[in-house]
């Protein structure tokens, strides 16, 4: 190697150093629990974004900034379902976290960053081991898309960032999600939780009342759809007085579609009833005696 | 722009690399036997001889040392710090390749580093890592808190003693501790550029070595 190249080694080492700088002065120690701290991330200047579990009190949480300096926080909102939870603290006081543009892909180089510790910064390297999803959670939660790396885990990194080479979040490590394996939930859907918990303090997901079971639709079905679809939920049972009811849903339907979107399964079922759908008129698609008919059915909340 | 060619080349250049500065750090790498205890590992502090290795590696007798080119010869102790668990014997051989220091005291966490040692017996075996954080440990002597380096690359016995070297292939730390496996501790390396200088017996106190320069 002549003098004028540079050693890709000690470029990629200085880089990494750099990116656990960069990130890491939005990581922030989350005091909220009997043992050891946790870690969060700076969402804005004044909100710190968290995992749910690690949030065993609701009053005296202390945040420690990078600097060593403390601040109070209080919770803004709580999803046990992706189990993040949203801290706001009394004043505008850590830095903001940058979020990657780009998807992780399997095989990128990653860093998981935490500060269970007022000591300094934690780092572990490792890569996007796999991509899975979607995934059911304990209380109605569903996480479509999630990542494994092979990053350890270390005590307290629960609420970090998994960050890239060059320092961007690529989503939320969190051991509360699988028995205590490490999880990361991608950056795209934690931040989309972190703005529905600072606008309304918890996610809404919605309810129909109804028991159904996947099936096959026949080839008629389907044509009679005008949509290849191999299958729907055939409705087995309603609630009284359920938002399916109401809406003139009856045993026997196959649902096949919420929203104008295709539903295929259970997953893709729960996916569709969160959000904004919550509490509206929506259109329901189902197919009653062969053909399709849609309903309209104000979605509850759970 | 940087096209995929360039990336392409970035990696294959970053993939000799890494190979030569495994190559590189071996034979500076020895394998130290104590008569009680297992081996472990240790590093070439000077080329007339020094080794440098965890203290619990050498044990109450004589060890040997074993280099990389097979050689094999009884050492002498000349100094040892239990408190910070390290060793330094004396072997009757000169011109060896030394190791390269690296200068502990500016390290940063997520710096890459490499771990070499003879874990579970594999010899010279290398692991992967970064420094996972700076921070201290509680000895049981008159220091009372020193302090050590965190890394995520694996350890297992028979890595006690080895070096952890950063990007260039400098020693930046001794293996020392290992904690579940999936923790490794290393004494930094300014601390045992201390303990070498104070035992008397370095010809040279090198406070920092520059690396030496990667040549393919």
């Amino acid at each position: 190697m002549s003098d004028t190249q540079v050693n890709p080694l000690t470029e990629l080492s200085e880089a990494m150093a750099e990116a656990v700088a960069k990130a890491g002065a939005a990581t922030v120690l989350v005091d909220a629990r009997r043992r050891m701290p946790a870690s969060g991330i700076g969402y804005a200047s004044d909100l710190i974004l968290t995992a749910d579990h690690v949030i065993e009190r609701d009053e005296d949480i202390k945040i420690v900034l990078p600097d060593g300096s403390e601040v109070r926080a209080q919770v803004a909102g709580r999803d046990p379902g992706t189990d993040l939870a949203l801290l706001r603290l009394e004043r505008a006081a850590t830095a903001v976290a940058q979020s990657a543009a780009q998807e992780a892909r399997v095989g990128q180089l990653v860093l998981a960053l935490g500060r269970p510790t007022p000591e300094g910064i934690q780092a572990s390297l490792g890569m996007v081991s796999a991509i899975g999803g979607p995934v059911r959670t304990g209380r109605g939660g569903l996480i479509e898309r999630y990542l494994r790396t092979d990053t350890i885990p270390y005590p307290g990194f629960s609420g970090g960032p998994l960050v890239d080479t060059a320092g961007y979040v690529v989503g939320v490590n969190t051991s509360g999600l699988a028995r205590g394996a490490s999880l990361t939930i991608p950056v795209a859907l934690a931040w989309q939780v972190a703005d529905t918990l600072a606008q309304h303090g918890h996610v809404r997901r919605g309810y129909l009342g109804l028991r159904s079971q996947p099936v096959e639709i026949s080839e008629a079905g389907q044509r009679a759809l005008g949509r290849q679809q191999a299958t729907g939920l055939l409705v087995v049972g309603v609630e009284n007085k359920s938002p399916a009811v109401e809406g003139g849903l009856i045993v026997g339907d196959i649902l096949v579609g919420v929203a104008g979107q295709p539903v295929a399964d259970h997953d893709e079922l729960l996916s569709r009833l969160t959000g904004d759908i919550v509490g509206k008129p929506t259109p329901v698609q189902v197919l009653r005696g062969g053909q399709p008919q849609t309903l309209t059915v104000t979605v509850g909340e759970r | 722009m940087i096209g995929a060619n360039d990336v392409l080349k970035f990696s294959s250049l970053l993939a000799e690399e890494m190979a030569a500065l495994v190559r590189r750090v071996q034979s500076s790498l020895v394998v130290v036997r104590g008569r009680r205890y297992g081996a472990g590992a240790g590093i070439i502090w000077d080329s007339d001889g020094l080794i440098l290795t965890n203290n619990h590696v050498v044990g109450r007798q004589t060890p040997f040392v074993l280099l990389g080119d097979d050689r094999e010869f009884e050492a002498r102790l000349v100094a040892r710090d239990p408190e910070i668990d390290l060793a330094l014997l004396q072997i009757p051989a000169q011109d060896l390749p030394a190791a390269s220091i690296a200068d502990s005291n500016h390290l940063k966490v997520g710096e890459l580093v490499f771990a070499l040692g003879h874990p579970w017996g594999q010899r010279g075996y290398v692991t992967r890592g970064v420094v996972s954080a700076l921070s201290q440990a509680q000895t049981s002597g008159k220091r009372g808190r020193i302090p050590i380096i965190r890394t995520d690359a694996p350890l297992a016995p028979g890595n006690s003693g080895g070096p952890l070297v950063n990007a260039a292939g400098a020693v930046i730390g001794i293996n020392t501790l290992i904690v579940g496996g999936d923790q490794g501790v290393a004494i930094p390396s300014y601390l045992a550029s201390e303990f070498v200088a104070s035992s008397g017996f370095a010809k040279h106190f090198v406070k920092e070595r520059e690396p030496a320069e990667a040549i393919i």
